[in-house]
């Protein structure tokens, strides 16, 4: 006890009387602000509760009935949107789960009036290239559908399409076939090979096979290169008849060309949609790599699954070959260069392995960058190889798995400061903020951990030497603010003391705060006076709440 | 049909891709990576002894260690934008390899910007000389490049065995979980093996360049072929690679040989498939000893 403590005179001490009012030494005042202000300022951050909401909320639809658009023979709905109830505004939302369509939609309205949007000197370039990346894009998604869907990683799909554009201009020069007829005859083409590609596949592991696919390109490069019948001598096989008539003018025959090869690229989503999307592509997706034997033990067939993946997906490559000759009067040994082989891969990594947007959004921006960047010569290659191999460190699913790996990235932060947190402190975390019903909860918990903060600073020696000295009575502020908010406390485990022997033996309790059920003895000290045990629960009450 | 010129052109082409193989089938077995990018490797290797032609000297030490100190170098760029950042990711074989061939077209396209596209030739390093053995004429730059070839290798390979380098090495290429529980760095390894294997490519471009030319695309066919031969052998295997770069080169000079030049390929990778497909880790590469991948 210091010299300058303050005396405390008791209020209702007896004014008529000649003796002196009682008095203690005590804490000087405390603003509670103070220590309010100390906890909240920079001790005990109070965090925010509740999540971020990542979805527009829509608004409920009220009285009217929920109308849903469905696809015709399906009952499969345009959108999916989840209707659901929310607690705290106590009104009905919608969410729109899945915004693919949408993106869809806008992106197939964009190509569609591409040409009308484009002014017509820049026909040449852009339309050319916005036809290439269509072609491209379906060889692509046919592609994505071996290496994403079936899990096979294959280098051939040139190889495939080139045999299947050398072959059909090759048919139709020496048999004078229509048009129409050459992507058929590249689809049938494009099936043999497949399944002369496809025999090795079930033997020979993932790296081997990407090497031996890898030999394969190469080999065919190095045939038609050598090739005199092939064209060797004229840099590729030219003279397969064009779909376009002849009739038509410049411009229209450029509008021809892009829209084919949209319809093109179409036909490949759809593809890519049914075979990924339906049985085969569930079976695989039951049997991703490492799990296999998992599948087979369920009775998946998963080989067979694959292969058919294989085959159906050689026979588009074989159909896109087709169109490729028809498309550019011929074929080229371009088709097959290690170059155009890295290009369409670099477009498959960027976009995203395993799904159909990351192969049509990989084609565009590495089309771009190729056709429409022409004036930076070498260094866009160099360009798309940076892309490439930023993408492959940096990311796990390309372009569009960056949402999913930045939600597990925020949830492995988020996980990492709630375990950093020391001082919880009877605050709720947000997560258990959210799922509480009674949102009243929560600020009676903050409220109630500001005031034990604030008790915490009122806990001195002069206080408790106070208290020793008279347990019962009036007492100083200080002392008194600590006990009405120890009396407060629940019935649950709070310290009682009963007296084993009047005026001789007292010992402290734990209530139970259940009817029936007897006290619980808190230590097997026993206490000569009452005002000692009185004390000692003191003391007790007041160790709990430096603790907490 | 001249017997001998086919089987020495075989003999040589055999030691420059069997050089390559063993490069490639090392760094597979002991870093897990299908080092794609070798090709550019060795065209790089291929500029860096052509600009130390023309700027430092032209004796063939200067031309030699400067292809082997460039190829070096690149497989030290290789090793720390495709192996480091992401090898103990997952899916890491598919990444890695990716990211090779990304350093590859980036690599190649750049060479292709600074050099230009034309051709380049190295001076003959072996003079003008011939040596008729047992009625084969024998031209200098092939036997230079047989002796070159084998020297190296016969050096790297008894580095590999005798030094503690080689025996971090071989501990990595046995099983890389357990070599870095006893404590072996895997970083530091591998960027000693990327050392190793780019010198190697470094050593073919210069030898190969005797006979061809430095172009930015030149390592583009070398770096296949080496697959090829690094995969009839079994990825990983020394001895494996070796007897697949004498099974090819034989077959390259009997298909020329019976069938003419442009049915090479053709068998060749009829030969490789049917390999593969009797054993599917290739000659040497025994199922329970091949690295897992």
């Amino acid at each position: 006890m210091s010299e300058t403590a303050p005396i405390w005179i008791d209020p209702l001490g007896d004014y008529e009387t000649k003796v002196d009012a009682r008095s203690a030494p005590t804490n000087a005042f405390l603003p509670p602000q103070v220590p309010w202000d100390e906890t909240t300022s920079f001790k005990a951050k109070l965090h925010r509760i509740g999540r971020l909401r990542y979805y527009y909320k829509w608004p409920g639809h009220g009285s009217r009935l929920w109308w849903r658009t469905r696809y015709w023979p399906t009952r499969r709905r345009v959108l999916d949107i989840r209707g659901e109830y929310n607690r705290k505004t106590s009104r009905r939302e919608k969410t729109i789960v899945d915004k693919r369509p949408i993106w869809w939609a806008m992106a197939f309205a964009l190509f569609a009036v591409l040409p009308f949007i484009l002014p017509q000197d820049t026909w040449n370039t852009v339309l050319t290239a916005a036809a290439l990346m269509c072609i491209y894009g379906s060889i692509n998604l046919a592609w994505m559908l071996i290496i994403g869907t079936a899990g096979i990683f294959s280098l051939a799909s040139y190889a495939v399409v080139g045999a299947a554009a050398y072959a059909t201009t090759y048919a139709a020069i020496q048999l004078g076939l229509p048009w129409w007829s050459l992507p058929l005859l590249g689809s049938v083409i494009g099936l043999v090979f497949g399944v002369v590609i496809a025999l090795p596949a079930l033997k020979l592991d993932g790296l081997y096979y990407a090497l031996l696919t890898l030999g394969i390109v190469e080999l065919c490069r190095v045939y038609v290169i050598q090739s005199g019948e092939l064209g060797s001598a004229t840099g590729g096989l030219f003279g397969a008849p064009s779909y376009v008539p002849d009739w038509l003018s410049p411009p229209l025959r450029q509008m021809t060309l892009y829209y084919a090869s949209f319809a093109l690229m179409i036909i490949a989503l759809f593809v890519y949609r049914f075979v990924d999307g339906k049985r085969l592509g569930r079976l695989l997706k039951m049997a991703p790599e490492k799990k296999e034997a998992f599948a087979e033990a369920c009775g998946i067939d998963f080989y067979r699954a694959r292969i058919n993946v294989f085959l159906i997906s050689s026979t588009f490559l074989g159909f896109t070959g087709g169109f490729y000759a028809i498309h550019f009067g011929g074929a080229s040994p371009n088709l097959f260069s290690f170059d155009t082989v890295l290009l369409s891969l670099s477009m498959l990594v960027i976009g995203g392995i395993g799904r159909s947007e990351g192969a049509v959004l990989g084609t565009v921006i590495v089309v771009f960058i190729d056709r429409v960047m022409i004036g930076i010569g070498p260094l866009r290659y160099v360009l798309i190889g940076a892309i490439m191999l930023g993408v492959v460190l940096f990311l796990r699913g390309g372009i569009f798995g960056i949402k999913t790996q930045f939600r597990i990235w925020r949830a492995k932060k988020q996980s990492e400061n709630r375990s950093s947190r020391a001082e919880k402190g009877g605050e709720m975390l947000p997560e258990e903020a959210t799922e509480t019903d009674n949102k009243d909860e929560i600020y009676r918990r903050r409220f109630d951990k500001a005031q034990r903060d604030f008790l915490k600073c009122l806990v001195t020696d002069t206080v408790i030497e106070e208290h020793r000295t008279r347990p019962l009575g009036q007492h100083s502020e200080a002392l008194e603010r600590l006990l009405i908010y120890f009396r407060g406390q629940t019935q649950v485990d709070k310290y009682a003391i009963m007296v084993l022997e009047d005026f001789k033996a007292y010992r402290i309790v734990g209530l139970s705060g259940r009817r029936g059920t007897p006290p619980r003895v808190v230590e097997d000290r026993t206490y000569p006076n009452a005002n000692e045990a009185y004390h000692a629960l003191f003391l007790r009450r007041v160790q709990d709440l430096m603790e907490s | 049909m001249d017997f001998g010129l086919v089987i020495t052109n075989a003999i040589t082409l055999a030691c420059i891709y069997g050089t390559l193989a063993i490069g490639l089938s090392i760094t597979w077995s002991s870093l897990g990576l299908v080092n794609m990018a070798y090709g550019f490797i060795f065209a790089l290797s291929g500029y860096g002894a052509w600009l130390a032609s023309l700027y430092i000297s032209s004796s063939a030490p200067v031309i030699f260690a400067a292809g082997i100190l460039t190829g070096a170098l690149g497989g030290i760029v290789v090793c720390l934008c495709a192996f480091i950042p992401i090898h103990d990711k997952p899916s890491f074989p598919i990444r890695g390899l990716t990211a090779a061939l990304a350093i590859s077209l980036a690599g190649n396209e750049l060479l292709m910007w600074i050099f230009g596209p034309r051709a380049k030739s190295l001076p003959q390093l072996f003079g003008f000389w011939k040596v008729n053995i047992f009625g084969v004429v024998v031209t200098s730059d092939k036997a230079g490049t047989v002796v070159s070839a084998l020297f190296l290798l016969t050096l790297v390979l008894l580095w590999m065995r005798s030094s503690r380098r080689g025996l971090e090495i071989r501990a990595m290429m046995m099983n890389p979980h357990a070599a870095s529980i006893v404590g072996i760095g895997v970083r530091s390894t591998s960027i000693y093996v990327m050392i190793m294997t780019g010198g190697l490519a470094g050593l073919a471009a210069v030898v190969l360049a005797q006979t061809y030319w430095i172009s930015p695309f030149s390592g583009i066919t070398p770096m296949i072929k080496g697959l090829s031969i690094a995969l009839v052998g079994g990825l990983g295997s020394v001895p494996g690679a070796v007897a697949g770069a004498l099974l090819l080169g034989v077959n390259e000079a009997l298909t020329a040989a019976l069938l003419g030049g442009q049915y090479v390929l053709i068998t060749q990778f009829l030969l490789i498939i049917l390999i593969l497909i009797l054993r599917p880790r290739g000659i040497a590469g025994i199922l329970d000893r091949a690295r897992e991948a």
